[in-house]
Protein backbone atom coordinates (compact mmCIF):
# COMPACT_ATOMS: atom_id res chain seq x y z
CA UNK A 1 0.00 0.00 0.00
CA UNK A 2 1.18 3.31 -1.30
CA UNK A 3 2.17 6.79 0.87
CA UNK A 4 -1.49 8.34 2.13
CA UNK A 5 -0.40 12.15 2.46
CA UNK A 6 -0.27 12.77 -1.04
CA UNK A 7 -2.68 14.20 -2.77
CA UNK A 8 -5.37 13.56 0.04
CA UNK A 9 -4.24 16.77 2.33
CA UNK A 10 -6.79 19.51 3.46
CA UNK A 11 -10.44 18.18 2.90
CA UNK A 12 -13.48 19.66 4.18
CA UNK A 13 -13.93 21.24 7.54
CA UNK A 14 -17.19 22.63 7.44
CA UNK A 15 -20.47 20.85 7.28
CA UNK A 16 -21.71 21.02 3.43
CA UNK A 17 -25.07 23.07 2.56
CA UNK A 18 -28.60 21.13 2.25
CA UNK A 19 -28.53 21.79 -1.16
CA UNK A 20 -24.74 20.39 -2.00
CA UNK A 21 -25.76 17.22 -0.07
CA UNK A 22 -29.71 16.85 -1.98
CA UNK A 23 -27.97 17.56 -5.44
CA UNK A 24 -25.15 14.93 -4.60
CA UNK A 25 -27.26 12.11 -3.59
CA UNK A 26 -29.80 13.15 -6.81
CA UNK A 27 -26.92 12.75 -8.82
CA UNK A 28 -25.64 9.97 -7.55
CA UNK A 29 -29.01 7.87 -8.28
CA UNK A 30 -29.55 9.45 -11.94
CA UNK A 31 -25.89 8.65 -12.65
CA UNK A 32 -26.50 5.06 -11.43
CA UNK A 33 -29.94 4.74 -13.24
CA UNK A 34 -29.21 5.81 -16.47
CA UNK A 35 -26.62 3.09 -16.59
CA UNK A 36 -29.41 0.53 -16.82
CA UNK A 37 -30.66 -0.03 -20.04
CA UNK A 38 -34.37 -0.28 -19.36
CA UNK A 39 -33.94 3.31 -17.92
CA UNK A 40 -32.19 4.31 -21.11
CA UNK A 41 -34.67 2.91 -23.25
CA UNK A 42 -37.63 4.95 -21.34
CA UNK A 43 -35.36 7.95 -21.38
CA UNK A 44 -35.50 7.72 -25.30
CA UNK A 45 -39.20 6.48 -25.76
CA UNK A 46 -39.90 9.40 -23.83
CA UNK A 47 -38.47 11.80 -26.36
CA UNK A 48 -40.49 10.00 -29.22
CA UNK A 49 -44.04 12.27 -28.13
CA UNK A 50 -42.67 15.47 -29.02
CA UNK A 51 -41.30 14.47 -32.03
CA UNK A 52 -44.54 12.75 -33.43
CA UNK A 53 -46.30 15.76 -32.14
CA UNK A 54 -43.67 17.92 -33.94
CA UNK A 55 -44.50 16.03 -37.02
CA UNK A 56 -48.12 16.41 -36.73
CA UNK A 57 -47.91 20.11 -35.99
CA UNK A 58 -45.80 20.34 -39.08
CA UNK A 59 -48.44 18.11 -41.29
CA UNK A 60 -51.26 20.16 -39.94
CA UNK A 61 -49.71 23.59 -40.84
CA UNK A 62 -49.22 21.64 -44.38
CA UNK A 63 -53.00 20.49 -44.27
CA UNK A 64 -54.11 23.84 -43.66
CA UNK A 65 -51.97 25.46 -46.33
CA UNK A 66 -53.17 23.28 -48.77
CA UNK A 67 -57.20 23.38 -48.25
CA UNK A 68 -57.04 26.66 -46.61
CA UNK A 69 -59.28 25.71 -43.68
CA UNK A 70 -58.06 26.80 -40.48
CA UNK A 71 -58.55 22.33 -38.59
CA UNK A 72 -58.31 23.86 -34.81
CA UNK A 73 -56.37 21.39 -33.33
CA UNK A 74 -53.78 22.24 -30.56
CA UNK A 75 -52.05 19.00 -29.92
CA UNK A 76 -50.20 20.77 -26.58
CA UNK A 77 -52.53 18.97 -24.63
CA UNK A 78 -52.34 15.75 -26.21
CA UNK A 79 -48.79 15.68 -26.07
CA UNK A 80 -48.76 16.15 -22.51
CA UNK A 81 -51.73 13.61 -21.92
CA UNK A 82 -49.52 10.95 -23.82
CA UNK A 83 -46.04 12.41 -22.30
CA UNK A 84 -46.85 11.19 -18.84
CA UNK A 85 -47.48 7.64 -19.44
CA UNK A 86 -43.64 7.47 -20.31
CA UNK A 87 -42.92 9.81 -17.03
CA UNK A 88 -44.68 7.78 -15.19
CA UNK A 89 -42.75 4.42 -16.02
CA UNK A 90 -39.73 6.38 -15.45
CA UNK A 91 -40.64 7.57 -11.84
CA UNK A 92 -41.61 3.95 -11.10
CA UNK A 93 -38.16 2.43 -11.94
CA UNK A 94 -36.17 4.98 -10.70
CA UNK A 95 -38.18 5.63 -7.89
CA UNK A 96 -39.35 2.34 -6.23
CA UNK A 97 -35.83 0.97 -5.72
CA UNK A 98 -34.43 3.36 -4.10
CA UNK A 99 -34.78 3.54 -0.66
CA UNK A 100 -35.91 -0.10 -0.58
CA UNK A 101 -31.88 -0.81 -1.81
CA UNK A 102 -30.29 0.80 0.62
CA UNK A 103 -32.68 -0.70 3.57
CA UNK A 104 -31.92 -3.90 2.29
CA UNK A 105 -27.97 -3.85 2.15
CA UNK A 106 -27.92 -1.72 5.48
CA UNK A 107 -26.34 1.42 4.46
CA UNK A 108 -28.83 4.15 5.88
CA UNK A 109 -25.99 3.93 8.57
CA UNK A 110 -23.25 5.41 5.72
CA UNK A 111 -25.24 8.25 5.93
CA UNK A 112 -25.98 8.81 9.06
CA UNK A 113 -21.79 9.15 10.23
CA UNK A 114 -21.70 11.95 7.49
CA UNK A 115 -23.25 15.22 7.41
CA UNK A 116 -26.55 13.83 6.01
CA UNK A 117 -29.95 14.28 7.98
CA UNK A 118 -33.39 12.35 7.09
CA UNK A 119 -34.48 15.19 5.01
CA UNK A 120 -31.04 15.85 3.11
CA UNK A 121 -31.44 11.88 2.47
CA UNK A 122 -35.14 12.13 1.66
CA UNK A 123 -35.24 15.17 -0.63
CA UNK A 124 -32.34 13.75 -2.43
CA UNK A 125 -33.99 10.80 -3.89
CA UNK A 126 -37.21 12.74 -4.25
CA UNK A 127 -34.74 15.33 -6.59
CA UNK A 128 -33.43 11.79 -8.16
CA UNK A 129 -36.92 11.04 -9.44
CA UNK A 130 -38.46 14.52 -9.35
CA UNK A 131 -35.36 15.96 -11.76
CA UNK A 132 -35.65 14.14 -14.95
CA UNK A 133 -39.25 13.57 -14.55
CA UNK A 134 -39.58 17.46 -14.37
CA UNK A 135 -37.24 17.72 -17.68
CA UNK A 136 -39.15 15.14 -19.75
CA UNK A 137 -42.15 16.62 -19.46
CA UNK A 138 -41.01 20.09 -19.93
CA UNK A 139 -38.42 20.12 -22.21
CA UNK A 140 -39.73 18.14 -24.76
CA UNK A 141 -42.54 20.51 -24.17
CA UNK A 142 -40.27 23.77 -24.78
CA UNK A 143 -39.43 21.68 -28.56
CA UNK A 144 -43.11 21.87 -29.17
CA UNK A 145 -43.49 25.48 -28.43
CA UNK A 146 -40.24 26.39 -30.24
CA UNK A 147 -42.35 24.15 -33.26
CA UNK A 148 -45.22 26.45 -32.61
CA UNK A 149 -43.66 29.75 -32.58
CA UNK A 150 -41.73 28.81 -35.56
CA UNK A 151 -44.71 27.03 -37.95
CA UNK A 152 -47.41 29.52 -36.91
CA UNK A 153 -45.72 33.24 -36.39
CA UNK A 154 -48.62 34.51 -37.38
CA UNK A 155 -51.81 32.76 -35.42
CA UNK A 156 -48.78 32.54 -32.26
CA UNK A 157 -47.56 35.34 -30.51
CA UNK A 158 -44.46 35.51 -28.43
CA UNK A 159 -46.59 36.31 -25.68
CA UNK A 160 -48.66 33.11 -26.03
CA UNK A 161 -45.58 30.90 -26.21
CA UNK A 162 -44.78 32.66 -23.10
CA UNK A 163 -47.53 31.42 -20.92
CA UNK A 164 -47.77 28.23 -22.57
CA UNK A 165 -44.37 27.23 -21.23
CA UNK A 166 -45.26 28.77 -17.77
CA UNK A 167 -48.56 26.26 -18.12
CA UNK A 168 -46.16 23.90 -18.66
CA UNK A 169 -43.70 24.46 -16.17
CA UNK A 170 -46.18 24.44 -13.55
CA UNK A 171 -47.79 21.40 -14.86
CA UNK A 172 -44.48 19.81 -15.06
CA UNK A 173 -43.45 20.80 -11.47
CA UNK A 174 -46.38 19.52 -9.82
CA UNK A 175 -46.92 16.07 -12.03
CA UNK A 176 -42.83 15.26 -11.52
CA UNK A 177 -42.73 15.93 -7.38
CA UNK A 178 -46.15 13.49 -7.43
CA UNK A 179 -44.64 10.84 -8.85
CA UNK A 180 -41.51 11.50 -6.82
CA UNK A 181 -43.43 11.23 -3.94
CA UNK A 182 -45.62 8.10 -4.79
CA UNK A 183 -42.60 5.84 -6.04
CA UNK A 184 -40.17 6.93 -3.05
CA UNK A 185 -42.80 6.53 -0.48
CA UNK A 186 -43.80 2.95 -0.90
CA UNK A 187 -39.85 2.19 -1.43
CA UNK A 188 -39.55 3.59 1.96
CA UNK A 189 -42.47 1.58 3.35
CA UNK A 190 -41.28 -1.84 2.34
CA UNK A 191 -37.96 -3.19 1.81
CA UNK A 192 -38.05 -5.22 -1.67
CA UNK A 193 -38.29 -3.23 -4.76
CA UNK A 194 -40.96 -5.40 -6.30
CA UNK A 195 -43.05 -4.95 -3.42
CA UNK A 196 -42.41 -1.11 -3.65
CA UNK A 197 -43.10 -1.07 -7.16
CA UNK A 198 -46.86 -3.15 -6.38
CA UNK A 199 -47.57 -0.57 -3.85
CA UNK A 200 -47.27 2.44 -6.22
CA UNK A 201 -48.72 0.79 -9.13
CA UNK A 202 -51.56 0.54 -6.30
CA UNK A 203 -51.52 4.33 -5.44
CA UNK A 204 -51.45 4.89 -8.94
CA UNK A 205 -54.77 2.89 -9.23
CA UNK A 206 -56.72 1.83 -6.59
CA UNK A 207 -57.89 5.31 -4.77
CA UNK A 208 -59.30 6.76 -7.86
CA UNK A 209 -61.10 3.34 -8.50
CA UNK A 210 -62.57 3.44 -5.44
CA UNK A 211 -63.90 6.92 -5.15
CA UNK A 212 -65.51 6.25 -8.85
CA UNK A 213 -67.29 3.18 -7.76
CA UNK A 214 -68.60 5.18 -4.52
CA UNK A 215 -69.22 8.75 -5.91
CA UNK A 216 -69.64 7.90 -9.86
CA UNK A 217 -67.50 9.05 -12.96
CA UNK A 218 -67.25 12.49 -11.82
CA UNK A 219 -65.90 12.25 -8.37
CA UNK A 220 -63.05 14.73 -7.65
CA UNK A 221 -59.45 12.70 -8.47
CA UNK A 222 -57.58 11.84 -5.26
CA UNK A 223 -55.00 9.67 -6.77
CA UNK A 224 -52.18 10.84 -8.06
CA UNK A 225 -53.10 9.55 -11.92
CA UNK A 226 -56.55 10.94 -12.06
CA UNK A 227 -55.44 14.45 -10.36
CA UNK A 228 -52.66 15.05 -13.00
CA UNK A 229 -54.69 14.51 -16.16
CA UNK A 230 -57.53 16.67 -14.13
CA UNK A 231 -54.26 19.41 -13.95
CA UNK A 232 -53.52 18.86 -17.35
CA UNK A 233 -57.47 19.47 -18.43
CA UNK A 234 -57.74 22.45 -16.30
CA UNK A 235 -54.44 24.49 -17.31
CA UNK A 236 -54.53 23.64 -21.14
CA UNK A 237 -58.51 22.87 -21.72
CA UNK A 238 -60.90 24.21 -19.37
CA UNK A 239 -58.81 27.11 -18.07
CA UNK A 240 -60.45 26.39 -15.06
CA UNK A 241 -57.86 27.83 -12.00
CA UNK A 242 -60.04 26.78 -9.09
CA UNK A 243 -59.90 23.24 -10.02
CA UNK A 244 -56.78 22.95 -11.08
CA UNK A 245 -54.93 24.67 -7.90
CA UNK A 246 -57.15 21.62 -6.16
CA UNK A 247 -55.61 19.33 -8.15
CA UNK A 248 -51.88 20.62 -7.31
CA UNK A 249 -52.84 20.56 -4.07
CA UNK A 250 -53.90 16.75 -4.22
CA UNK A 251 -50.04 16.09 -6.01
CA UNK A 252 -48.26 17.84 -3.50
CA UNK A 253 -50.12 16.03 -0.72
CA UNK A 254 -48.53 12.51 -2.34
CA UNK A 255 -44.72 14.17 -2.42
CA UNK A 256 -45.50 15.07 0.99
CA UNK A 257 -46.58 11.91 2.49
CA UNK A 258 -43.68 10.20 0.62
CA UNK A 259 -41.26 12.58 1.77
CA UNK A 260 -42.16 12.17 5.10
CA UNK A 261 -42.78 7.97 5.18
CA UNK A 262 -39.24 8.77 4.30
CA UNK A 263 -37.90 10.49 6.68
CA UNK A 264 -39.59 8.40 9.05
CA UNK A 265 -38.30 5.21 8.00
CA UNK A 266 -34.77 6.27 7.95
CA UNK A 267 -34.78 8.54 11.16
CA UNK A 268 -35.58 4.79 12.87
CA UNK A 269 -32.92 3.02 10.45
CA UNK A 270 -29.92 5.48 10.09
CA UNK A 271 -28.10 4.17 13.28
CA UNK A 272 -25.79 1.80 14.57
CA UNK B 1 -0.40 15.91 29.51
CA UNK B 2 -2.46 16.79 26.46
CA UNK B 3 -6.08 17.86 26.12
CA UNK B 4 -8.10 15.31 25.60
CA UNK B 5 -9.85 14.92 21.95
CA UNK B 6 -12.89 12.90 23.52
CA UNK B 7 -14.35 13.71 26.48
CA UNK B 8 -17.06 11.87 28.05
CA UNK B 9 -19.18 12.75 31.35
CA UNK B 10 -21.61 10.67 33.07
CA UNK B 11 -23.04 9.25 29.81
CA UNK B 12 -26.35 7.56 29.65
CA UNK B 13 -27.99 6.12 26.77
CA UNK B 14 -31.19 3.86 26.42
CA UNK B 15 -32.18 1.84 23.31
CA UNK B 16 -35.44 -0.03 23.20
CA UNK B 17 -36.26 0.82 26.89
CA UNK B 18 -33.03 -0.66 27.42
CA UNK B 19 -30.03 1.45 29.38
CA UNK B 20 -26.89 0.63 27.17
CA UNK B 21 -24.72 2.69 28.32
CA UNK B 22 -24.61 3.69 32.27
CA UNK B 23 -22.64 6.95 33.23
CA UNK B 24 -19.45 6.80 31.27
CA UNK B 25 -17.00 8.89 32.18
CA UNK B 26 -14.05 9.01 29.65
CA UNK B 27 -11.12 11.89 28.75
CA UNK B 28 -9.27 10.46 25.51
CA UNK B 29 -5.89 11.76 25.29
CA UNK B 30 -3.99 9.20 23.20
CA UNK B 31 -3.46 9.77 19.46
CA UNK B 32 -4.68 6.08 18.89
CA UNK B 33 -7.49 4.67 20.97
CA UNK B 34 -8.88 1.21 21.44
CA UNK B 35 -12.17 0.68 22.40
CA UNK B 36 -12.75 -2.67 23.53
CA UNK B 37 -15.12 -4.50 25.27
CA UNK B 38 -17.49 -7.83 24.67
CA UNK B 39 -20.45 -8.52 22.17
CA UNK B 40 -23.11 -5.66 22.99
CA UNK B 41 -20.65 -4.01 25.82
CA UNK B 42 -21.96 -0.84 24.24
CA UNK B 43 -19.42 -0.32 21.98
CA UNK B 44 -20.86 0.69 18.69
CA UNK B 45 -23.26 3.15 20.87
CA UNK B 46 -20.74 4.77 22.28
CA UNK B 47 -19.49 5.48 18.41
CA UNK B 48 -22.98 6.50 17.46
CA UNK B 49 -23.59 9.01 20.52
CA UNK B 50 -20.38 10.34 19.77
CA UNK B 51 -20.98 10.97 16.37
CA UNK B 52 -24.17 12.69 17.11
CA UNK B 53 -26.65 9.63 15.68
CA UNK B 54 -27.55 8.45 19.19
CA UNK B 55 -29.42 10.68 21.42
CA UNK B 56 -28.40 10.81 25.15
CA UNK B 57 -30.80 10.53 27.78
CA UNK B 58 -27.93 12.65 29.92
CA UNK B 59 -24.50 13.47 30.25
CA UNK B 60 -22.38 15.16 27.98
CA UNK B 61 -19.59 14.62 25.23
CA UNK B 62 -17.21 16.70 23.59
CA UNK B 63 -14.98 15.75 20.51
CA UNK B 64 -12.21 18.01 19.37
CA UNK B 65 -13.62 21.34 19.80
CA UNK B 66 -17.35 20.31 19.16
CA UNK B 67 -20.26 20.03 21.47
CA UNK B 68 -22.05 17.02 20.86
CA UNK B 69 -25.16 16.70 19.62
CA UNK B 70 -24.98 20.61 18.61
CA UNK B 71 -21.66 20.22 16.72
CA UNK B 72 -22.76 16.84 15.21
CA UNK B 73 -22.84 18.07 11.34
CA UNK B 74 -19.63 19.70 11.73
CA UNK B 75 -18.18 16.55 13.49
CA UNK B 76 -18.93 14.10 10.68
CA UNK B 77 -17.48 16.56 8.32
CA UNK B 78 -14.39 16.32 10.33
CA UNK B 79 -14.87 12.31 11.27
CA UNK B 80 -14.27 9.29 8.64
CA UNK B 81 -16.20 6.73 9.58
CA UNK B 82 -15.54 2.82 9.11
CA UNK B 83 -18.82 1.10 9.83
CA UNK B 84 -18.29 -2.51 10.04
CA UNK B 85 -22.26 -3.74 9.80
CA UNK B 86 -22.70 -1.03 6.98
CA UNK B 87 -21.10 -2.03 3.36
CA UNK B 88 -20.54 0.04 0.70
CA UNK B 89 -22.85 2.61 -1.27
CA UNK B 90 -24.59 0.15 -3.76
CA UNK B 91 -25.26 -0.17 -6.83
CA UNK B 92 -21.86 1.33 -8.33
CA UNK B 93 -18.53 0.75 -8.35
CA UNK B 94 -15.78 1.56 -5.93
CA UNK B 95 -14.70 4.64 -7.25
CA UNK B 96 -18.60 6.00 -7.43
CA UNK B 97 -18.86 4.72 -3.82
CA UNK B 98 -15.56 6.57 -2.66
CA UNK B 99 -16.42 9.79 -4.81
CA UNK B 100 -20.08 9.73 -3.20
CA UNK B 101 -18.76 9.41 0.01
CA UNK B 102 -16.54 12.68 -0.42
CA UNK B 103 -19.06 14.28 -2.17
CA UNK B 104 -21.13 13.71 1.05
CA UNK B 105 -18.07 15.47 3.22
CA UNK B 106 -18.66 18.24 1.22
CA UNK B 107 -15.92 18.13 -1.66
CA UNK B 108 -17.10 19.04 -4.99
CA UNK B 109 -17.60 16.55 -7.74
CA UNK B 110 -14.55 17.17 -9.34
CA UNK B 111 -12.39 17.05 -6.39
CA UNK B 112 -13.68 14.05 -4.62
CA UNK B 113 -13.16 12.24 -8.23
CA UNK B 114 -9.40 12.92 -8.46
CA UNK B 115 -8.94 12.19 -3.99
CA UNK B 116 -10.61 9.06 -4.30
CA UNK B 117 -8.21 8.33 -7.39
CA UNK B 118 -5.69 9.03 -4.61
CA UNK B 119 -6.84 7.14 -2.19
CA UNK B 120 -7.70 3.87 -4.15
CA UNK B 121 -4.12 4.01 -5.83
CA UNK B 122 -3.01 4.51 -2.31
CA UNK B 123 -4.59 1.08 -0.74
CA UNK B 124 -3.50 -0.73 -4.39
CA UNK B 125 -6.53 -1.07 -5.66
CA UNK B 126 -5.74 -0.88 -9.19
CA UNK B 127 -8.66 -1.71 -12.22
CA UNK B 128 -10.78 -3.30 -9.52
CA UNK B 129 -12.11 0.49 -9.12
CA UNK B 130 -14.28 0.47 -11.80
CA UNK B 131 -16.01 -3.06 -11.17
CA UNK B 132 -19.46 -3.20 -9.55
CA UNK B 133 -19.01 -3.26 -5.67
CA UNK B 134 -21.22 -5.82 -5.28
CA UNK B 135 -18.92 -8.44 -7.17
CA UNK B 136 -15.86 -7.59 -4.58
CA UNK B 137 -13.96 -9.98 -2.07
CA UNK B 138 -13.96 -9.07 1.52
CA UNK B 139 -10.38 -7.65 1.32
CA UNK B 140 -11.50 -5.16 -1.57
CA UNK B 141 -14.69 -3.65 0.48
CA UNK B 142 -12.71 -3.17 3.68
CA UNK B 143 -10.12 -1.16 1.34
CA UNK B 144 -13.22 0.78 -0.48
CA UNK B 145 -14.59 1.22 2.85
CA UNK B 146 -10.91 2.39 4.64
CA UNK B 147 -11.28 4.45 1.01
CA UNK B 148 -14.65 6.11 1.75
CA UNK B 149 -13.53 7.17 5.54
CA UNK B 150 -10.11 9.01 4.06
CA UNK B 151 -11.22 10.46 0.65
CA UNK B 152 -12.48 13.84 2.42
CA UNK B 153 -8.72 14.17 4.79
CA UNK B 154 -10.59 13.40 8.25
CA UNK B 155 -9.08 14.45 11.31
CA UNK B 156 -10.51 11.75 13.24
CA UNK B 157 -10.63 7.90 12.29
CA UNK B 158 -13.10 5.78 13.70
CA UNK B 159 -12.94 2.57 12.39
CA UNK B 160 -15.12 -0.32 13.95
CA UNK B 161 -13.11 -3.82 13.40
CA UNK B 162 -11.27 -3.07 10.64
CA UNK B 163 -9.60 -5.75 10.01
CA UNK B 164 -12.59 -8.38 10.04
CA UNK B 165 -12.34 -11.08 7.30
CA UNK B 166 -8.82 -9.75 6.23
CA UNK B 167 -6.09 -12.77 5.43
CA UNK B 168 -2.76 -11.97 7.74
CA UNK B 169 -1.11 -10.46 4.67
CA UNK B 170 -4.14 -7.98 4.21
CA UNK B 171 -4.38 -7.49 7.74
CA UNK B 172 -0.74 -6.62 8.67
CA UNK B 173 -1.05 -4.15 5.63
CA UNK B 174 -4.11 -2.89 7.43
CA UNK B 175 -2.16 -2.21 10.50
CA UNK B 176 0.57 -0.66 8.87
CA UNK B 177 -1.41 1.69 6.98
CA UNK B 178 -3.74 2.63 10.36
CA UNK B 179 -0.30 3.46 12.03
CA UNK B 180 1.02 5.51 9.05
CA UNK B 181 -2.42 7.51 9.53
CA UNK B 182 -1.91 7.85 13.30
CA UNK B 183 1.44 8.91 12.55
CA UNK B 184 0.28 11.50 10.31
CA UNK B 185 -1.16 13.22 13.05
CA UNK B 186 -4.86 12.03 13.05
CA UNK B 187 -6.77 10.88 16.11
CA UNK B 188 -7.68 7.29 16.04
CA UNK B 189 -10.57 5.30 17.57
CA UNK B 190 -10.50 1.30 17.15
CA UNK B 191 -13.45 -0.19 18.04
CA UNK B 192 -11.89 -4.26 17.80
CA UNK B 193 -12.53 -7.86 19.18
CA UNK B 194 -9.10 -8.61 17.98
CA UNK B 195 -6.59 -7.12 21.30
CA UNK B 196 -3.55 -7.46 19.01
CA UNK B 197 -4.74 -5.33 16.73
CA UNK B 198 -5.35 -2.53 19.60
CA UNK B 199 -2.04 -3.55 20.93
CA UNK B 200 -0.15 -2.89 17.70
CA UNK B 201 -2.21 0.76 16.73
CA UNK B 202 -2.85 2.23 20.07
CA UNK B 203 -1.03 3.89 22.98
CA UNK B 204 -4.25 3.88 24.70
CA UNK B 205 -7.74 2.02 25.33
CA UNK B 206 -11.14 2.32 26.61
CA UNK B 207 -12.48 -1.18 28.06
CA UNK B 208 -16.40 -0.77 28.34
CA UNK B 209 -17.89 -3.67 30.07
CA UNK B 210 -21.79 -3.55 30.61
CA UNK B 211 -22.26 -0.20 29.87
CA UNK B 212 -19.66 1.04 32.11
CA UNK B 213 -15.77 1.81 31.44
CA UNK B 214 -14.04 -1.33 33.19
CA UNK B 215 -10.74 0.88 32.07
CA UNK B 216 -9.64 3.91 30.81
CA UNK B 217 -5.41 4.89 30.26
CA UNK B 218 -2.37 4.19 28.94
CA UNK B 219 -1.97 0.82 27.53
CA UNK B 220 1.35 0.30 29.48
CA UNK B 221 -1.41 0.64 32.91
CA UNK B 222 -3.55 -1.55 31.52
CA UNK B 223 -0.90 -4.47 31.30
CA UNK B 224 0.38 -3.18 34.65
CA UNK B 225 -2.78 -3.91 36.04
CA UNK B 226 -1.95 -7.61 35.55
CA UNK B 227 0.14 -8.37 38.08
CA UNK B 228 3.67 -10.40 36.59
CA UNK B 229 3.73 -14.10 36.95
CA UNK B 230 7.10 -15.68 37.36
CA UNK B 231 8.12 -19.12 35.78
CA UNK B 232 10.88 -21.20 37.54
CA UNK B 233 11.85 -24.32 35.48
CA UNK B 234 13.92 -27.04 37.26
CA UNK B 235 14.36 -30.13 39.38
CA UNK B 236 12.90 -30.37 42.86
CA UNK B 237 10.12 -27.58 41.95
CA UNK B 238 7.12 -29.79 43.12
CA UNK B 239 4.57 -29.38 45.27
CA UNK B 240 5.47 -29.06 48.44
CA UNK B 241 8.26 -26.44 46.87
CA UNK B 242 5.24 -24.30 46.36
CA UNK B 243 3.77 -24.92 49.44
CA UNK B 244 7.03 -23.87 51.22
CA UNK B 245 6.81 -20.56 49.10
CA UNK B 246 3.37 -20.01 49.81
CA UNK B 247 4.45 -19.96 53.47
CA UNK B 248 7.08 -17.30 52.76
CA UNK B 249 4.73 -15.28 51.09
CA UNK B 250 4.80 -15.69 47.04
CA UNK B 251 1.17 -15.60 45.78
CA UNK B 252 -0.72 -18.42 44.02
CA UNK B 253 2.10 -20.64 43.34
CA UNK B 254 1.44 -23.85 41.25
CA UNK B 255 3.44 -26.67 40.11
CA UNK B 256 3.29 -28.57 36.72
CA UNK B 257 6.19 -31.06 36.35
CA UNK B 258 9.08 -29.12 36.16
CA UNK B 259 7.46 -25.87 35.96
CA UNK B 260 6.74 -23.40 38.69
CA UNK B 261 4.39 -20.77 38.66
CA UNK B 262 4.17 -18.02 41.23
CA UNK B 263 3.32 -14.38 41.89
CA UNK B 264 6.51 -12.23 43.33
CA UNK B 265 6.11 -11.12 47.16
CA UNK B 266 4.75 -7.71 47.85
CA UNK B 267 8.35 -6.16 48.66
CA UNK B 268 9.72 -8.11 45.14
CA UNK B 269 12.77 -9.86 47.11
CA UNK B 270 13.29 -12.64 45.77
CA UNK B 271 16.59 -14.16 48.05
CA UNK B 272 13.83 -16.24 50.22
CA UNK B 273 13.09 -18.23 46.88
CA UNK B 274 17.09 -19.08 46.03
CA UNK B 275 17.38 -19.99 49.86
CA UNK B 276 14.33 -22.35 49.91
CA UNK B 277 15.62 -23.92 46.52
CA UNK B 278 18.94 -24.13 48.16
CA UNK B 279 17.99 -25.76 51.48
CA UNK B 280 15.32 -28.51 49.61
CA UNK B 281 18.39 -29.12 46.78
CA UNK B 282 16.03 -27.83 44.04
CA UNK B 283 18.11 -27.10 40.57
CA UNK B 284 16.80 -23.99 39.20
CA UNK B 285 17.20 -23.92 35.70
CA UNK B 286 15.12 -21.03 34.39
CA UNK B 287 13.54 -18.03 35.67
CA UNK B 288 11.50 -15.75 34.02
CA UNK B 289 8.83 -13.54 34.23
CA UNK B 290 5.73 -14.69 32.31
CA UNK B 291 5.07 -11.07 31.01
CA UNK B 292 1.03 -11.00 30.68
CA UNK B 293 -0.48 -10.13 26.95
CA UNK B 294 -2.82 -7.51 26.54
CA UNK B 295 -5.64 -10.24 26.03
CA UNK B 296 -4.76 -11.25 29.67
CA UNK B 297 -5.16 -8.21 30.87
CA UNK B 298 -8.22 -7.17 29.63
CA UNK B 299 -9.73 -10.64 30.24
CA UNK B 300 -8.75 -9.99 33.92
CA UNK B 301 -10.79 -6.63 34.35
CA UNK B 302 -13.59 -7.98 32.33
CA UNK B 303 -14.13 -10.93 34.54
CA UNK B 304 -13.06 -8.39 37.54
CA UNK B 305 -15.95 -6.53 36.62
CA UNK B 306 -18.46 -9.36 35.74
CA UNK B 307 -17.16 -10.41 39.28
CA UNK B 308 -18.38 -6.68 41.00
CA UNK B 309 -21.31 -6.92 39.47
CA UNK B 310 -22.70 -10.29 40.10
CA UNK B 311 -21.97 -10.03 43.62
CA UNK B 312 -23.48 -6.34 43.74
CA UNK B 313 -26.09 -8.32 42.25
CA UNK B 314 -26.09 -10.77 44.39
CA UNK B 315 -25.82 -8.72 47.35
CA UNK B 316 -29.20 -6.69 45.60
CA UNK B 317 -31.31 -9.73 46.14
Amino acid sequence: MGAWSEGLVGGSRRAPSGWHIIRAIARREIGIALRRRHVRLLFLGSLVPPVVFGIILVVRLMAEKAVGVDLGWDPVLRFLQVQVAPVLLLSLGLGTPLVARDRAEDVLYLYAVRPVSPWHYALGKMLAVAGPAFALLLLPGLLIAVLRQGLLPDEVSFADSAILVGRMALAAVFLSLAYAGASVGPSAAVKRARWALLLALALFTVPDSLIELVLGEHAFPIGPAKASESLLSALFEHRDLGGGAVCALVLLLYFVAGSLVTVMRVRTEMRP
Amino acid sequence: MSEPWIEVRDLWLERGGRPVLQGVNAALTGRAVGLVGANGAGKSTLIGALLGVLRAKSGSIRVLDLEIPGGAMHLRTRAGVMAEQAGIFPGGSGVDAVVFAGMLSGLPRRESLRRAHRALDALDMGEERYRPASGYSTGMKQRTKLAMSLVHDPEILILDEPTVGLDPIGRTQFLRLIRELRDQGRHILLSTHVLQDAETVCDEMLLIEGGVVAFSGPVRGLLGAEETLLVAVGAGLDREFAEGLALLGFGEASASGERLTFRPRPDGDLLPFWRLASERGAEVRHLSRDMPTLEDAVVAVMEGGSRGRMERGSRGR
